[in-house]
Formats: C-alpha cells, sequence, structure tokens
C-alpha cells in the first residue's frame, strides 16, 4: 500500500465524516448568521433577514465602562472614551428588571398599529475591527435601508450606503494619525481592508423570495405569517421554537443557544419586522420569563441616545462572553439597538477589552409607508 | 429558504467536518470549534466571494483564523495532546498498522503532516491542496514528495514495511 492510503485508512474515526451533532450546528449557523455581510458585497438575491440581529451591526463608537459584579454580571455606562474601568458608583438596576420588562410590554401593545404598503426600516450599524499589524481599533459604519412590500409579488428595495470605518476612540485616532492616517487600513481577519472615506450607495430592488418570504425567523415567513403570530407570550415562544429546531427539548435557566436564540429574534420582533403591537408586547413579556436576561438602565446607544437595556450573556466558543443587547426606549416600548458587548475576550473578539462594544445596530426610522423610493 | 441561506447551508453540512478535522489535525480539539465557528462566519460574510467547491477556500480561511487568532504555544499544546490521543487511542481499537502510520505521522515536522494530510484526510487534489497552504502546485508536488519520503521513513522502523517502493511517476500521475 502507498503510504498515503495507509495514511487514509489509519484516520481516526472521530476525524471522519460523520454528521455534526444538531445542536452545535444549530449554534454555528446562528453565529455565523447573525454577523454583518461584507459591505463589499453584491446583493444579486434577496435573503430575507434574520431578525435584527442579523441585518448588521451597530455602532458602537465608543468602549463603555463596565463594572463586573461578584455574580459575573456586567453594568456597561455611557459611552467613554477611556477603557474600561471599575465604576462601582454605578450600581445594575436589578430589583426590578422583570416588571420594567412589563411596563415596556403594555407599552409596545398600545403603539398604534399601522399599515402601509411598505414596511420600511433605515438602521446604522458598526463593526469594531483589530487593525492588522497595528494597536489601534477601527469601527467601519454602514447604512441600511429597506422597504418590505405587504403586497405578495411586490418588490423589495434596498438601499446600502457605506459610510467609511474610522478609529474607534480618541487614542485610536492619535495611533491611527501616527500611523500616517492612512485611507486604506488592513484589518484582521486577512485579507480584509476598510477604507476610511464613505462610498457610493448602493441601491436595488428585485423580487421576493419565493414570491411573498420576507424575514426569517428559523425558516423563512411571509407577512402574513408575520401579522399572524400569537399574541400570547407562551404561544409565541412555542411558535419560535418550532421553528428553530423541531427536536430540541424544553430548556433550563441556563443561557442555552435556544435562549439566546429566542432573544435575538425577540430582539428582530420588537425592533424591526412588521408585526402587530400586540406581538411585540408578547416579545417583551417573552423576554420578562427568560431567566438568564438582565435589564440595565441609563445605556446609550451608538447614535448617542438614551435608554433601558435587556441583555444575555452567550458564551462564545473558546469559553469567551459576549453581551446581547437590546436597547429600548421605556416610555414606549420601541426598539433603539442591538448591541454585542464583550465580556470575556476570546476568538476574533481577543483583542478588545472587555465592555467594548464591537457590533451594533441603531434602528432610525421603522415603520409603514406608502411610498416607495424614487431610486 | 433563500438562494444565499440554502447555499450556506448546504456548503456548512458539506464542509463542516472537514474543516473542523483539518483544524483538529492542526490545533487539536480545544480550539477547533471556535476556530470552525470563526471561519464559517467569515464565509457567510463573503458568501458572494466563496468559490465551488468550497471546501479548500474555507480551509484556506480556518488556517489564516488559526495562524491570526491562536496563540502558537496553546496550539502546540492542544495538538500534542491530540496526536497522544490518536497514538494511544482505544484497547478494542489498536490495529497496529494503523497506529504505527498515526505514530510516524505524529513524529513528523508540523508543514509535512499538514501536506499529507490534506491529501488523505481532506481528499483534496495536490493542485487544491497548494491553494491552501498558499504555494504553488510545482512547490507542492516537490513539498508533498518530500513530507511522503519522510512518512515512509518513520513507518519502517516501527514494524515490517509491506509497502513496495514505488516510482515517482506511479505516484499523483
Amino acid at each position: 500500500m502507498n503510504p498515503i492510503d495507509e495514511l487514509r485508512a489509519a484516520r481516526p474515526a472521530h476525524l471522519g465524516d460523520t454528521p455534526v451533532d444538531e445542536r452545535t450546528r444549530a449554534a454555528e449557523l446562528s453565529y455565523a448568521m447573525s454577523r454583518p455581510r461584507s459591505a463589499r458585497q453584491k446583493r444579486r438575491t434577496v435573503r430575507p433577514v434574520w431578525g435584527f440581529s442579523l441585518v448588521g451591526a451597530a455602532a458602537a463608537a465608543t468602549a463603555v465602562a463596565v463594572v463586573v459584579s461578584g455574580t459575573g454580571g456586567t453594568t456597561p455606562r455611557a459611552p467613554d472614551a477611556a477603557p474600561a474601568t471599575v465604576a462601582s458608583s454605578t450600581p445594575k438596576v436589578r430589583l426590578s428588571a422583570r416588571d420594567i420588562l412589563l411596563t415596556a410590554a403594555a407599552k409596545a401593545a398600545r403603539q398604534p398599529a399601522g399599515t402601509g404598503a411598505y414596511w420600511h426600516t433605515a438602521t446604522v450599524q458598526r463593526t469594531l475591527y483589530a487593525v492588522e499589524g497595528a494597536d489601534y481599533l477601527v469601527m467601519d459604519r454602514q447604512r441600511n435601508e429597506r422597504w418590505t412590500p405587504s403586497a405578495t409579488r411586490g418588490d423589495l428595495w434596498s438601499s446600502t450606503k457605506p459610510l467609511g470605518a474610522r478609529p474607534a476612540t480618541a487614542a485610536d485616532e492619535e495611533a491611527w494619525k501616527q500611523a500616517g492616517s492612512p485611507a486604506e487600513i488592513p484589518v484582521k481577519p486577512r485579507p480584509m481592508t476598510l477604507s476610511t472615506s464613505p462610498r457610493k450607495m448602493s441601491t436595488g430592488h428585485s423580487p421576493l423570495t419565493d414570491g411573498d418570504k420576507v424575514f426569517w425567523l428559523g425558516r423563512n415567513v411571509t407577512t402574513k405569517d408575520l401579522r399572524g403570530l400569537p399574541s400570547d407570550p407562551a404561544k409565541l415562544k412555542a411558535w419560535l421554537l418550532r421553528s428553530y429546531e423541531r427536536n430540541s427539548t424544553e430548556s433550563s435557566s441556563d443561557p442555552t443557544p435556544a435562549d439566546t436564540w429566542l432573544f435575538s429574534v425577540s430582539a428582530g420582533l420588537i425592533t424591526d419586522m412588521p408585526v402587530t403591537p400586540q406581538v411585540r408586547g408578547a416579545a417583551f413579556r417573552m423576554l420578562a420569563a427568560l431567566d438568564a436576561v438582565d435589564v440595565i438602565e441609563n445605556v446609550t446607544d451608538a447614535e448617542g441616545r438614551q435608554g433601558t437595556a435587556v441583555a444575555i450573556e452567550e458564551r462564545t466558543k473558546g469559553s469567551g462572553v459576549m453581551e446581547n443587547r437590546l436597547i429600548f426606549d421605556q416610555a414606549t416600548g420601541r426598539g433603539l439597538a442591538y448591541e454585542n458587548v464583550v465580556v470575556k475576550p476570546a476568538g476574533l473578539q481577543s483583542t478588545f477589552e472587555p465592555g467594548t462594544v464591537w457590533y451594533s445596530q441603531a434602528v432610525l426610522e421603522a415603520g409603514w409607508t406608502d411610498s416607495k423610493p424614487s431610486f | 429558504m433563500t438562494d444565499d441561506a440554502h447555499r450556506f447551508t448546504g456548503m456548512y453540512d458539506g464542509c463542516r467536518q472537514r474543516v473542523w478535522a483539518y483544524v483538529v489535525s492542526r490545533a487539536g480539539r480545544q480550539v477547533a470549534d471556535e476556530v470552525v465557528s470563526e471561519t464559517f462566519a467569515i464565509a457567510w460574510r463573503r458568501l458572494d466571494d466563496v468559490p465551488e467547491p468550497a471546501l479548500p477556500w474555507l480551509l484556506g480561511v480556518a488556517r489564516n483564523v488559526l495562524r491570526d487568532n491562536i496563540r502558537a504555544e496553546t496550539r502546540r499544546e492542544a495538538l500534542n495532546a491530540e496526536l497522544r490521543a490518536w497514538t494511544e487511542g482505544d484497547v478494542a481499537d489498536q490495529v497496529t498498522e494503523r497506529l504505527g502510520v498515526l505514530r510516524a505521522l505524529a513524529e513528523l515536522p508540523e508543514d509535512d503532516r499538514e501536506v499529507l494530510l490534506l491529501i488523505a484526510w481532506q481528499g483534496l487534489s495536490p493542485k487544491d491542496a497548494a491553494r491552501v497552504v498558499g504555494c504553488s502546485s510545482a512547490a507542492f508536488r516537490v513539498r508533498l514528495h518530500r513530507a511522503r519520503k519522510r512518512l515512509k521513513q518513520a513507518m519502517e522502523p516501527a514494524g515490517q514495511s509491506r509497502t513496495r517502493v514505488r516510482n515517482l511517476s506511479e505516484e499523483w500521475s
């Protein structure tokens, strides 16, 4: 036998082509598909977005300071150019987390139920990158708009405007200047390069997937599916879990991939999907029933808006920990932004300080309109 | 499912375990899931750049993720543990020749091992494997030839070699 054949025959069984287990598969697919697509991408086909967390990332131009409490929780406070510091004078508000969410549920459910020819969203996503071969961070920014038709067989219209990358903090800006203020910045992972200048807006329209699918909630859904979601939190949860993983067992109170997934789906329902106000309320109530969530008051999003955050921690591969949070306006129950915060750095985020918002998406507009864009 | 999501999940299902096996053979099991996860996150982000077949491209990305994100000594330690696991094996699973090959493999320099496994375990053609490691096809064939020779040498003292000598022209023709 030739040595290559012998080698082939000697492959240990666990490195063979056995199928990946379902839980890992679901976690890895959701991890990958919840990341923003490349700004350079030319979109030829319409991809329903996976809720809010998938559309992109909002921006967190600044690091926030955190308090790591004895229980492992974090308390981000207002954006601050300084690196993470212990600021024990801003304790986490824990007492009424559930009440805060139930209040938000009631407020959200009372918002007027609009209708229109198009569901229009405008968002700014921001993603933090470590610069290759240098010791500073840059934030890439992009504005996305989308007009989703309420009529089946209508076209989905969209625009993408790369706003350019810029140094994340004042200290990063100093380092960038020291490096000669490059306009093209190589970032990790190679071979990605970001440009500091805004680029031309790309626009387009295309038929809906299968003629009527507009979003993805574990499976593709139509506008009608979204409008028909149950407004009872337990039924809503069951509906979503069926769609997420057919064989899933009841989850415990630990932040499992299913809980994390439910969290990001709820964020999408609350923030940028055309569901009824009652379903938005149910999504808040579903969040209130998850033991793994925390509520943090007085949070500022990447657009500088003040709000309250509901957050869940997610263990990432390689024993890192990330906090996913939805920032909402407590007075109206309206979603403002979705952010990912480094709690325990690992992997591609290993160079980021704990407390750094490394991916965020701020919603500037989400509502019904009768007119489509003129481009 | 949309075209993109359909293509991506198909690609994931078709290649995930191969990418995982490659990473395990380079850096052990501890970091493998993390690297695989990042690799597919990059593939999703750059889906329009991913060629067909996707496996060589994915392995190349995994290789970069490993190099850029996993500290060399972490990788070495985890890999040594993995190689020990291969060669100690299960008692029930102790097929002598198999263990002999794996022991020989574990003794090789890392570059040799990578080149051999891309061919033998990942099933790549030398041309695709060259793309993964970032060299020309010609350079890869030279590296492969040398690696095979060293593997053979490493296999021989351990037991009676029953492999007949082959001419270069019989290989990879």
